[in-house]
C-alpha cells in the first residue's frame, strides 16, 4: 500500500452511527452544492438571475409608485 | 423627496438608534483596544488594579467591538435593508425595540461582569450562562423579525443581501447555543458540558464561525446592499453572488480545526480544516471581485465619493485577510505563526480593515438617508478614511514583524540543542512593536472619534433644520 492509499485508508467496519450521519450529511450537502452550481451557471438561467441585480436600485422608484 | 417617502413608509426609528449606538460603541471598543495595547507596551498601566488588567479588559474589548459595535451595525443595516429590498415595514416594531433594548442590556451586563472576572473562559464567548440565555433570546427576536419581514415581502425574489443575513442568523443561533451548553453551579459560574479536546474543538468551531458567519457573512450582506446603493450601480454579477453565498455557507463550518494544529486533536482534522481554508480563497475572492467590479466603468467615483472609498478599501482588506488566513492555517506556516502576534495582526487586518471599514461606509450612507441630509463635513469623512487606513497599516505591519520575530526566536536552537532565547527575552524584543501597535491603534481610534463627531453634527443639523421648518410652517 503506498502512502496515499495508507493516508486515505478507512476502516468502514469501525464507523459509528455518528460517523455515518456525518458522512451522509456531508455527501448530501456536497451533491446539493454541485446541483446549485450547475443550476446557477447554466446559461439558460443567466437572464433570470442577472435581472435581480437591479433590486436595490429600483426600490426607491417602486416606493414612489407605491405612494402614488 | 424619495427618502422622505421611505421614512414614512418604513420603520427607521429603531435603525436610527442602532446606528447611533454603533458609532458610540465604535469609539468605546477601539478605545479599550488602545488601552490594552498600551498595557502590553507599558505594563505599569495596570496600576495593580485587577479590574483594569489586560486579562479582564481584553474580553471586554473583543465583546465591545464584535458584539456591541458589530451587533448594532448588523442590526441597523439588517433592519434597514430588509425593509427596502422587501418593500414592507418591519414585521413588528415592538419586537425591534425589544431587540434594541435587549442587545444593549447584554452589553451593559458585559461591561459589569467581565472586569469583575466573571467569565466562562471561552474566547469570544466569555459571558456567563444567564447572559448567554439572554443573547439567544434577543438574537432570536432579531432573526424572527427579519424572517417575518421577508415573509411579508412585496417582491417575488429575496435579494442576495438578505440571504447572507439569513445565513448568519441561522448559523449563529446554532453555534451560540451549542458552544454555550454548560452546567450552571452558581448565578455567574458554570462549567462547559464539553471537556478536553472536544471542548477545544467546539470552542474553535464556534470561534472561527463567529468570524465566518457573524463578521463575514453578515458584513457581506451589508456589502451586497450598500456598495450598489452607494455606487448607484447594480452588483457586477448576481450569479457570482449566489455562488459566493452557497460556497461560504458550505465551506466555512469546516475551518475551525485549523486553530488546533499540533494539539491533541486528530491530525486529519487540522489538515481538513487547512485544505478547506485554502479552497475558501476562491469564493472569498470571487465575492470581493464582485463588489469591486460593481464600480466597473465608474471608477472615477472613488475620487470624489469618500464613503465609497471606505467600502472598496474594506474589500481590499477582505481579499488580503482571506488569503493570509488560509496560508497561516497550513501546518508549516502555522508552526511559525501560531501563538504569536502574527495571528493578532491577521485578525485586526480583517476586523479593522474589512469589518470596520465596510461598517463605517454603511453607517455614513445610513446616516445620510435616515436624517435626509448630507454629512456635516465630507472632509472629515475623508480624514477618517485616511486615519483608518494609516492606522491599520501601522498596526498590522508591527504585528507581522513582531509575530515572525517571536516565532523565529522561540524555535531557535544553538549547537547543543538548547533554546537560544528565553521567553522573557522574546517579550523584551517585542516592546518597540507593541509601542508601534499602540500608535496605529490610537490613530484608528481617533478616526472613530472623528466619525462620531461628524455623525452627531449631521444629526444636530438635521434636527435644527426640522425645527426651523416647523417654526416657518407655524408662522
Amino acid at each position: 500500500m503506498n502512502s496515499i492509499q495508507e493516508y486515505f485508508h478507512t476502516d468502514w467496519a469501525a464507523m459509528t452511527f455518528h460517523d455515518w450521519v456525518g458522512l451522509t450529511i456531508t455527501v448530501v450537502v456536497f451533491l446539493s452544492m454541485v446541483i446549485v452550481y450547475a443550476y446557477v451557471l447554466n446559461p439558460a438561467n443567466k437572464e433570470q438571475f442577472e435581472s435581480r441585480r437591479y433590486m436595490p436600485l429600483e426600490e426607491e422608484r417602486l416606493s414612489l409608485e407605491d405612494q402614488q | 423627496m424619495e427618502t422622505t417617502n421611505a421614512n414614512q413608509k418604513y420603520n427607521f426609528e429603531v435603525v436610527r438608534w442602532f446606528s447611533v449606538a454603533a458609532c458610540i460603541y465604535f469609539v468605546v471598543g477601539t478605545l479599550l483596544g488602545v488601552y490594552i495595547a498600551a498595557e502590553l507596551a507599558w505594563p505599569f498601566l495596570n496600576f495593580d488594579i485587577a479590574e483594569i488588567s489586560f486579562g479582564r479588559l481584553r474580553p471586554l474589548h473583543t465583546n465591545a467591538v464584535i458584539f456591541a459595535f458589530g451587533g448594532c451595525v448588523l442590526m441597523a443595516t439588517g433592519f434597514y435593508s430588509v425593509q427596502r429590498t422587501c418593500g414592507v415595514k418591519l414585521w413588528s416594531d415592538k419586537l425591534a425595540w425589544f431587540t434594541f433594548g435587549g442587545w444593549n442590556l447584554i452589553i451593559v451586563s458585559a461591561v459589569i461582569t467581565l472586569p469583575l472576572g466573571l467569565t466562562q473562559g471561552k474566547e469570544y464567548a466569555e459571558l456567563e450562562w444567564p447572559i448567554d440565555i439572554l443573547i439567544a433570546v434577543v438574537w432570536l427576536s432579531f432573526s424572527a423579525n427579519f424572517i417575518m419581514t421577508i415573509a411579508n415581502r412585496k417582491s417575488s425574489h429575496i435579494y442576495v443581501s438578505n440571504w447572507f443575513f439569513l445565513g448568519m442568523m441561522v448559523m449563529i443561533t446554532y453555534l451560540h447555543v451549542v458552544n454555550s451548553l454548560a452546567i450552571p453551579v452558581e448565578l455567574f459560574k458554570s462549567y462547559s458540558i464539553f471537556s478536553s479536546v472536544q471542548d477545544a474543538m467546539i470552542q474553535w468551531w464556534w470561534g472561527h464561525n463567529a468570524v465566518g458567519f457573524y463578521l463575514t457573512a453578515g458584513f457581506l450582506g451589508i456589502m451586497y446592499y450598500f456598495v450598489p446603493k452607494q455606487a448607484e450601480r447594480p452588483i457586477f454579477s448576481y450569479r457570482l453572488s449566489v455562488i459566493h453565498f452557497w460556497a461560504l455557507m458550505f465551506g466555512y463550518v469546516w475551518l475551525g480545526a485549523h486553530h488546533l494544529q499540533y494539539t491533541a486533536l486528530p491530525d486529519w482534522t487540522g489538515s481538513l480544516g487547512a485544505a478547506i481554508s485554502l479552497a475558501m480563497i476562491i469564493p472569498s475572492w470571487g465575492g470581493a471581485v464582485n463588489g469591486m467590479m460593481t464600480l466597473s466603468g465608474a471608477w472615477d467615483k472613488l475620487r470624489t465619493d469618500y464613503i465609497l472609498r471606505f467600502m472598496i478599501m474594506s474589500l481590499a482588506f477582505y481579499v488580503m485577510s482571506t488569503f493570509e488566513g488560509p496560508v497561516m492555517s497550513l501546518k508549516t506556516v502555522n508552526a511559525l505563526s501560531h501563538y504569536t502576534d502574527w495571528t493578532i495582526g491577521h485578525v485586526h487586518s480583517g476586523a479593522l480593515g474589512w469589518v470596520g471599514m465596510v461598517a463605517a461606509g454603511a453607517l455614513y450612507h445610513l446616516v445620510q438617508k435616515l436624517w435626509n441630509r448630507e454629512m456635516y463635513s465630507v472632509q472629515l469623512v475623508n480624514l477618517h478614511f485616511w486615519m483608518a487606513t494609516i492606522g491599520i497599516v501601522i498596526y498590522i505591519v508591527a504585528m507581522w514583524i513582531s509575530g515572525i520575530m517571536q516565532g523565529l526566536m522561540w524555535r531557535d536552537y544553538d549547537e547543543f540543542g538548547t533554546l537560544t532565547y528565553t521567553f522573557a527575552e522574546s517579550v523584551a524584543a517585542m516592546h518597540p512593536y507593541y509601542v508601534m501597535r499602540t500608535v496605529g491603534g490610537f490613530i484608528y481610534f481617533a478616526g472613530t472619534v472623528v466619525m462620531l463627531y461628524n455623525v452627531v453634527m449631521t444629526i444636530m443639523g438635521a434636527s435644527k433644520e426640522r425645527s426651523t421648518q416647523t417654526a416657518h410652517a407655524q408662522a
